[in-house]
């Protein structure tokens, strides 16, 4: 065997130098590309055409799109752990959000390292700017204008209104939206969001009532007539309007409920200060509108300005952004699977 | 008999070597054999046996909230979806879905089966993707085909008021019946294909032998041609009770809130509570009550096949 020589040792040495010098230029490149991540669809498309090449021109950074269900970025964050996450910053509906929270993966976000923060509706930023609402696509009241006599005006119409008997369209527990339904009638009928209880007791009173595992389907039953009312997300709404169905949309006189998108910042974020470029640019004003347009969310930024066209189709911005009904998720996240599993047994 | 003879054929191949024929069962790290199926083993191991682990062990953690799951070990998750009996409801209602689901597959898919195992016609390939069809679309598309034909003001109702057949809509969704028929309609393939390869294995020469020697048709079926598909019913109705027992999206889109499933238990709590440890136990329940009724079968019908080896 050849003896190793110092000689040898050098050039090693000199080569293990120059390999990591030609693997340097990858690595900070690895370091500036950021994992966005959004969901499947008319969102992925629009994340893919006009998003990224938008954000990738402002801000110069590189993104790789991770494609998915909110339940499922959780999944490989926990996969992962607090220390290694995958993720710079994470979009997921703030109940999901409000979860992870608790688990420690995420930090507050910095008001000065992300200008538009302080342009977000208050009621949309988290206490201590631990993660913010950036999307919001508010829920309330479809229904059909030809099947329906009386129009609804309020959350309490569903209980009062006998045309509405067996033709009322919910989500199952499983979505955010009947969980947000389950709360909201705590709070009108109990007081608060805690009177569990009295609302079990109230949406009862609605027996029978169809449930729909998802958006889709509620539209359809909507389509058919199957349901002539239901409790579903706007933008919904505006779809089966472009598509000719005679359904209308209601702002209940007692708010409106949301789906909220909640930004995040990783604690030990891969890429932090291009996680903060990133949220920066979705709170922008013109990036909200960019957003309303194509999925009729309601702008977060407080100087959005929406044209006429729009915001008939956009029916909460501006001052009714207040009117969006807010849950602690602290207080419910330990009660959900108790919730569910009362839910199934009870509302059939 | 093809299946015999592929069947018989390593040992065939061993005795032309001079060697002599290795008992099956034998089959150490020595044999061609065991490299042959060492990188399906592999495999095996890691996407199959390493996540079934992973999945035992998740169902003995402990629930915590703030955490996936908690620090130490219990048997509480086995109790609480064993002792509840709402729980066991869904378990017994999934178990008779597999249970309705299968003999129907089999009364619509037998006949297919035969017909496309004996065809001559030069529409056969045809009929083959016929029968393939609702396999070539999405799972959630044909679910939403159904919800179109069955629901309340449905194309089907729809049609039977407008004919004055009935007054108001039939029930046909969000209870057993509907998912029954979507479920028959996705599966039928799982039971039709593998009766088609064993009918086609039965030599047509024996049927014309026995109504040569007087049997009628109903008795040449009765006890020639059903006795010798037993092997095709058999892989069939296990292929078709498994995936029912497993099916999700089509429960969810059809069965609505009156009917649960095992599975959409399970999924509520993994991916909506974040239940892990819970919803890993309620998978294993289900998993081992389908093996067992697997296994109970395969030995029920064991006997019948005694005659074909």
């Amino acid at each position: 065997m050849k003896n190793f020589s110092r000689r040898d040792c050098l050039q090693a040495m000199a080569a293990a130098a120059g390999m990591s010098a030609l693997a340097m230029p990858c690595m900070s490149l690895a370091a500036q590309n950021l994992v966005v991540n959004t969901y499947g669809g008319r969102w992925e498309k629009f994340w893919r055409s006009d998003l990224m090449p938008m954000f990738m021109k402002t801000a110069g950074v590189q993104t790789t799109l991770d494609v998915g269900l909110g339940k499922n970025f959780v999944a490989n964050l926990r996969a992962a752990g607090v220390e290694k996450p995958p993720y710079s910053i994470l979009m997921v509906n703030e109940n999901i959000a409000s979860l992870v929270r608790a688990e420690g993966y995420f930090e507050p976000i910095p008001a000065a390292k992300v200008p538009n923060l302080a342009n977000v509706y208050p009621i949309l930023r988290n206490p201590g700017d631990n993660g913010v609402r950036g999307i919001v696509s508010t829920i309330g009241i479809g229904y059909r204008k030809d099947l329906v006599k009386t129009p609804p005006k309020s959350w309490s119409d569903l209980w009062s209104n006998p045309e509405f008997k067996g033709k009322i369209g919910l989500y199952q527990i499983g979505n955010t939206a009947a969980m947000l339904f389950l709360l909201m009638t705590a709070k009108l009928y109990g007081g608060s969001q805690d009177a569990i209880d009295r609302a079990f007791a109230e949406i009862k009173k609605l027996l029978p009532f169809t449930q729909a595992d998802w958006s889709g389907t509620l539209s359809t039953m909507l389509t058919r007539g199957d349901v002539t009312v239901a409790v579903i997300d706007f933008p919904e709404i505006v779809a089966l309007q472009k598509k000719g169905v005679p359904v209308e949309m209601v702002l209940p006189t007692e708010g409106v409920l949301a789906f909220e998108q909640s930004f995040n910042v990783l604690k030990n974020a891969p890429a932090k200060e291009e996680a903060y470029k990133y949220l920066d640019f979705i709170l922008r004003a013109d990036v909200q509108e960019m957003m309303a347009r194509e999925f009729f969310t309601s702008p977060t930024h407080m100087g959005s300005k929406l044209p006429p066209d729009l915001a008939r189709d956009v029916p909460v911005s501006g001052e009714r952004m207040k009117s969006i009904f807010q849950f602690d998720w602290a207080k419910v996240n330990p009660q959900v699977a108790a919730i569910t599993d009362r839910w199934n047994r009870e509302m059939k | 008999m093809s299946a015999v003879m592929t069947a018989d054929a390593p040992g065939a191949a061993a005795q032309r070597d001079g060697s002599k024929p290795r008992k099956a069962g034998k089959r150490g790290p020595g044999s061609g054999a065991f490299w042959l199926i060492a990188p399906a083993l592999v495999l095996i191991g890691v996407f199959l046996v390493l996540p079934y682990l992973n999945i035992i062990g998740m169902s003995l953690r402990t629930t915590a909230v703030g955490a996936p799951y908690g620090a130490g070990f219990t048997l509480a998750n086995y109790a609480s979806a064993l002792g509840d009996r709402y729980v066991l409801g869904v378990l017994a209602d999934t178990l008779l879905l597999g249970v309705t689901t299968v003999p129907i597959c089999l009364l619509l898919g037998y006949p297919v089966a035969y017909h496309l195992a004996r065809t001559r016609s030069r529409w056969g390939s045809l009929l083959y993707v016929l029968v393939l069809s609702p396999l070539l679309v999405g799972v959630v598309v044909r679910s939403f085909g159904w919800l179109i034909l069955l629901s309340g003001n449905g194309v089907i109702n729809r049609t039977l008021i407008d004919l004055g057949l009935l007054t108001t809509g039939l029930q046909l969704m969000n209870n057993r019946l509907g998912v029954t028929i979507a479920l028959v309609h996705v599966f039928l393939p799982f039971m039709i294909l593998p009766l088609v390869g064993v009918i086609q294995s039965i030599d047509p020469t024996l049927e014309q032998a026995a109504r040569s020697l007087g049997a009628s048709r109903l008795k040449v079926f009765w006890r020639l041609v059903l006795p010798m598909s037993w092997p095709g019913i058999q892989a069939g109705t296990i292929l078709v009770f498994v995936l029912t027992l497993s099916a999700y999206v089509t429960p969810v889109m059809l069965g609505g809130a009156q009917v649960k499933t095992m599975s959409v238990l399970v999924v509520q709590n993994l991916i909506d509570n974040f239940q892990w440890p819970a919803g890993a136990a309620q998978a294993l329940v289900l998993s081992a009550c389908g093996m067992v009724a697997v296994w109970l079968y395969a030995r029920l019908t064991g006997r019948f096949m005694k005659g074909l080896q």
